[in-house]
């Protein structure tokens, strides 16, 4: 516990030293902040995860009641990774934020927002009290919020913050109606209270409320829309961090909600396993076709966060069928894909941010043959693409292997309805893994492959080691994942373990034991490929060897605006799904009587299906709705004076007749 | 290890079965049998053209696609000997191995910044991930049909007796063989043969690449080749002798080379656009397997 109030000591500090510091050590008195907040509820962390829960109730306050800071494996697990995506976000931040040094006051803001930002996120994983988690929970979207609108004057920004903004209002309404509900009839604003609540009435009802409310942060479809437009608009150090881990807290949530269901296991995972297998797929052939590379990232997120619903849902299945095999592979390939996800995506968003810094556009058709310039951050990108490909020897394949595992498990043991589910649950993460070769590939290959595309106003280099460093240490982490996996499978099936106790005492331990054992696959994978690069750079060195230039099919005089484009590559699959992607064209047709040539346009980009074909028909027609009481509010101080006069009437009437 | 020095010897008779099929159709007489290795070891002792245009990517490619042919290949079991590692969902390895050399393959492809290469690997990204599915409906339903979760596992427990294993195996043969041709970009999803690169797939990728890594991308396409083969084969040696399982092995691959000749010499290729739907097909073949097993 003294932890825990040293790392809300070491905030104030923070934000009182970076307010009066001089502006050049500013980033690095955050970064101090950051890892003394982060060493300080690590701490505290891992004590829990050796077994030394921490309950407290740090005040009792009128309306919040005892507002409890319970830090148990769940919480612990997320501090960590909340704390390590801060920590290598607050780093890169330093070099990132670099070339906007002139704007001082902004830059002050900045810093302080994300201490706030970490913090936050640290309480939203500690505090038990409802009102409690929703003021951490509220301060964490209004800082993120803010952190987002950093280029503020950009109008396109401001338009995307009103989004997020609004979006993460809604969720939080859907929270505050299900904590409300909670308290009427349990009369009790602790967490714990929703397990009181589940005992005793239908659970689904308020796991939708809750779900909602949590899944609109964590971005299941439909509730994803603010995803692809807040990412790319936000620094990339924020996006990371954003990526990494805001959305992290609605799975937190939800996680935190699962423990306490009592009934409707199997109806709330096979819907949950739907919604998250449609996620998955949704994210990801969206990630393949758009060209804004922060945006394709964003789309990626959504995709990983239907992976991990994948495991959850399969968990909450082997709830409903007391099978505890089941139960535990899901949940651990959920909790470990949390961690993995976070891992891999802040080290793209981050590579992305170098990109754009060093080029000045997020869209990669204007880009190409970036490897010669920047061979380093194509490298750390080279290796986020292939593991969140979910390809051994790298983190992302370990996750999604004890997910698979659980599946097949499920196939073989869950009887004949089951196994239709697991099948295409199967087919459908077989094909989520195919997309993002796809998708990476196209990303990869036209960011940093080929020839340069276009103009760019000045020659990009590679980024400083400031920010290149931080990088390096998320792969070592992700390495250390992919080889050791039983480390970190080991202690997420501890925080399963102590969450859903009785359920999955049963667990063999050899179960676990055969999927740690991919780790030393992986290795040997590696080994081969060591092997063969090995033999064939020593003979190779051996033959003569020159160099020309690209095969052009007998085409003499190529050119860099031959090259295949990102946007032919992934047209195929854009027309194939053309249900879902939605591509808007923009161009005038040819008309009668045009003879000669001339210069033409051609604008074609893809949209959210839910956003253009649900959403925004509906908002329009609501909208259409509410302007038929514009009159109501129609700038005339007189009848306002009016309204307040008959409003003190209608209470005199009502009182008068003791009617409230 | 049998399976692995197995999948190898075949390998290096495949290709030259298959080209030989091909010839005898069309009445020529046509190389040897060893021809194709021949050409293959001749592109391994030579030097190579890199494009000015490629990076160390374009280099080291080849190398790991032919380390993930490797990788795949050691968990591929023969009848009741293992491979070289067995382990529960070890086919869930051998796909995503695949995929990574994939994935190297077709950066390499678009690292020549050439205006065909990036086609063919727009084509085989799409058309492999529409493969994909029915590898693990087929896998599953195998899986369900034995009880297991690893290739050994399943293809020890595989018995052929009823009618309805009859079926199913033949279905199962028949999805194998497709994704077989799919993966190595055969007739009737690509026509190695062709001239023109803008109906190509495969061999479109590979334009920019000479000497050492071209030998090793052809000797990987022969491995590969031999692989599938081995996986076809294991779904009839089940826990026979060595000394039955062996020439059954090599009469499955040296029949399955036959069949891709002869495939290749009777039928035209698609056209690229229902290359997609035919596909998909595959998986809805593989979920018919699924119900079968079901109903046993």
């Amino acid at each position: 516990m003294t932890d825990i109030i040293f790392s809300a000591l070491a905030l104030v500090l923070g934000i009182l030293f970076v307010s009066l510091a001089p502006s050049r050590i500013k980033p690095w008195l955050n970064l101090l902040a950051v890892f003394a907040v982060g060493v300080f509820s690590s701490m505290a962390a891992v004590g829990v995860l050796l077994g030394n829960p921490i309950d407290n109730i740090v005040a009792t306050l009128p309306i919040f009641g005892d507002v409890a800071v319970r830090v148990d494996a769940l919480s612990a697990w997320f501090i960590l990774i909340v704390n390590f995506t801060c920590l290598t976000g607050a780093a890169y931040g330093i070099g990132y934020m670099r070339a906007y040094s002139e704007r001082k006051s902004a830059l002050t803001l900045h810093w302080i927002y994300f201490m706030v930002f970490q913090s936050s996120m640290l309480w939203v994983c500690m505090l038990q009290n409802m009102l409690a988690f929703l003021v951490a929970w509220e301060l964490m979207s209004l800082s993120s919020l803010l952190l987002v609108m950093f280029e503020s004057e950009r109008e396109d920004t401001q338009k995307v913050g009103l989004n997020y903004m609004i979006q993460m209002h809604l969720g939080v309404a859907f929270l505050t109606v299900a904590f409300i509900w909670v308290y009427l009839k349990t009369g009790s604003l602790d967490m714990s209270a929703i397990g009181t609540f589940f005992a005793g009435n239908s659970n689904v009802w308020l796991f939708l409320l809750l779900f909602i409310g949590f899944g609109i942060k964590a971005g299941f479809i439909p509730l994803h829309s603010w995803l692809p437009h807040a990412h790319p608009a936000a620094p990339s150090h924020v996006s990371g961090v954003m990526s990494g881990v805001i959305v992290k807290m609605g799975i937190y949530g939800i996680i935190r909600v699962i423990a306490y269901l009592q009934t409707d296991y199997m109806l709330i995972g096979k819907v949950l396993l739907s919604i998250s297998l449609l996620t998955g797929i949704f994210g990801i052939v969206n990630s393949a076709v758009h060209r804004d590379f922060k945006r394709v990232l964003a789309y990626c997120t959504i995709e990983n966060i239907g992976i991990i619903g994948i495991g959850l849902g399969l968990g909450l299945i082997g709830l409903g069928l007391q099978n505890p095999i089941i139960t535990m592979i899901g949940f651990v390939g959920a909790l470990l894909h949390v961690l993995n996800h976070s891992l891999f995506k802040s080290l793209l968003f981050f590579t992305s941010g170098s990109i754009y810094q060093q080029t000045h556009t997020r869209d990669m058709e204007k880009l190409g043959g970036l490897i010669k310039q920047m061979p380093k951050s194509a490298f750390i990108f080279l290796i986020g693409a292939l593991a969140i490909g979910g390809m051994p020897p790298f983190n992302g394949f370990v996750s999604e292997f004890v997910i698979y595992s659980g599946l097949f498990y499920g196939l073989n043991n869950a009887g004949m309805l089951h196994s239709i589910m697991m099948i295409l649950s199967i087919a459908t993460l077989s094909i989520i893994g195919g997309a993002s070769v796809m998708a990476f590939t196209k990303c990869f290959g036209v960011i940093f492959l080929g020839q340069r595309r276009s103009h760019l106003h000045s020659e990009p280099v590679e980024v400083p080691i400031l920010m290149r460093l931080p990088q390096y240490i998320i792969i070592v982490v992700m390495m250390s994942v992919a080889l050791v996996p039983s480390f970190y499978i080991g202690a997420a099936q501890q925080v399963v373990s102590t969450l859903i106790g009785a359920q999955v005492a049963a667990v063999p331990v050899g179960v676990v034991g055969a999927m740690t054992s991919i780790g030393r696959y992986s290795l040997l994978f590696l080994g081969i490929i060591g092997v063969v690069l090995a033999i064939r750079f020593w003979l190779t060195s051996r033959q003569p060897s020159s160099v020309g230039p690209t095969w052009g099919c007998g085409y003499l005089a190529p050119k860099s605006s031959i090259q295949y484009t990102g946007k032919s590559y992934s047209k195929t699959l854009g027309k194939l799904l053309g249900g879902v992607l939605v591509e808007k064209k923009e161009y005038d047709e040819l008309v009668e009587g045009e003879v000669f040539p001339k210069e033409r346009q051609y604008v074609s980009h893809y949209s959210d299906f839910f956003e253009i074909r649900i959403f925004n028909g509906i908002l329009t027609k609501w909208v259409e709705l509410l302007n038929k009481f514009q009159f109501i509010q129609n700038g005339q101080l007189q009848q306002y004076i009016l309204y307040g006069l008959g409003f003190v009437i209608a209470v005199l009437i009502c009182s008068l007749f003791n009617w409230l | 290890m049998l399976s692995f020095v197995l999948i190898f010897i075949a390998s290096l008779f495949f290709t030259g079965i298959v080209v030989r099929t091909k010839s005898l159709a069309s009445g020529r007489k046509g190389p040897g049998i060893m021809q194709p290795m021949k050409d293959i070891w001749r592109s391994l002792r030579k030097g190579a053209v890199y494009s000015n245009t490629s990076s160390d990517i374009f280099q080291i490619a080849p190398s790991i696609y032919f380390a993930s042919i490797l990788a795949a290949m050691m968990v591929v079991p023969l009848g009741s000997q293992k491979g070289l590692v067995s382990f529960s969902c070890d086919f869930v390895f051998f796909a995503y191995v695949l995929a990574l050399g994939k994935f190297f393959s077709i950066i390499a492809a678009l690292d020549t910044g050439s205006s065909f290469e990036g086609m063919g690997a727009s084509r085989e990204a799409l058309f492999s991930m529409l493969a994909e599915p029915a590898f693990f409906i087929l896998m599953g339903s195998l899986g369900l049909l034995t009880g297991n979760t690893s290739f050994h596992d399943i293809f020890m427990n595989l018995h052929i007796g009823s009618y309805l294993s009859y079926a199913l195996v033949t279905i199962a043969c028949f999805v194998l063989i497709m994704i077989c041709m799919i993966e190595n970009s055969r007739m009737p999803i690509d026509d190695p043969k062709t001239h023109l690169e803008l109906t190509m797939i495969h061999e479109v990728m590979i334009l920019d690449n000479s000497g050492f890594d071209l030998g090793l991308i052809l000797q990987a396409t022969n491995l590969k080749f031999a692989m599938y083969g081995a996986l076809i084969a294991n779904l009839f040696i089940g826990n026979w002798p060595l000394y039955v399982s062996i020439p059954v092995f090599f009469g499955i691959q040296f029949l399955l080379a036959i069949v891709a000749g002869i495939i290749e010499s009777f039928m035209a290729r698609f056209r690229m656009g229902n290359n997609a739907q035919f596909i998909l097909a595959l998986s809805s073949l593989a979920l018919l397997m699924l119900f079968g097993v079901l109903m046993s």
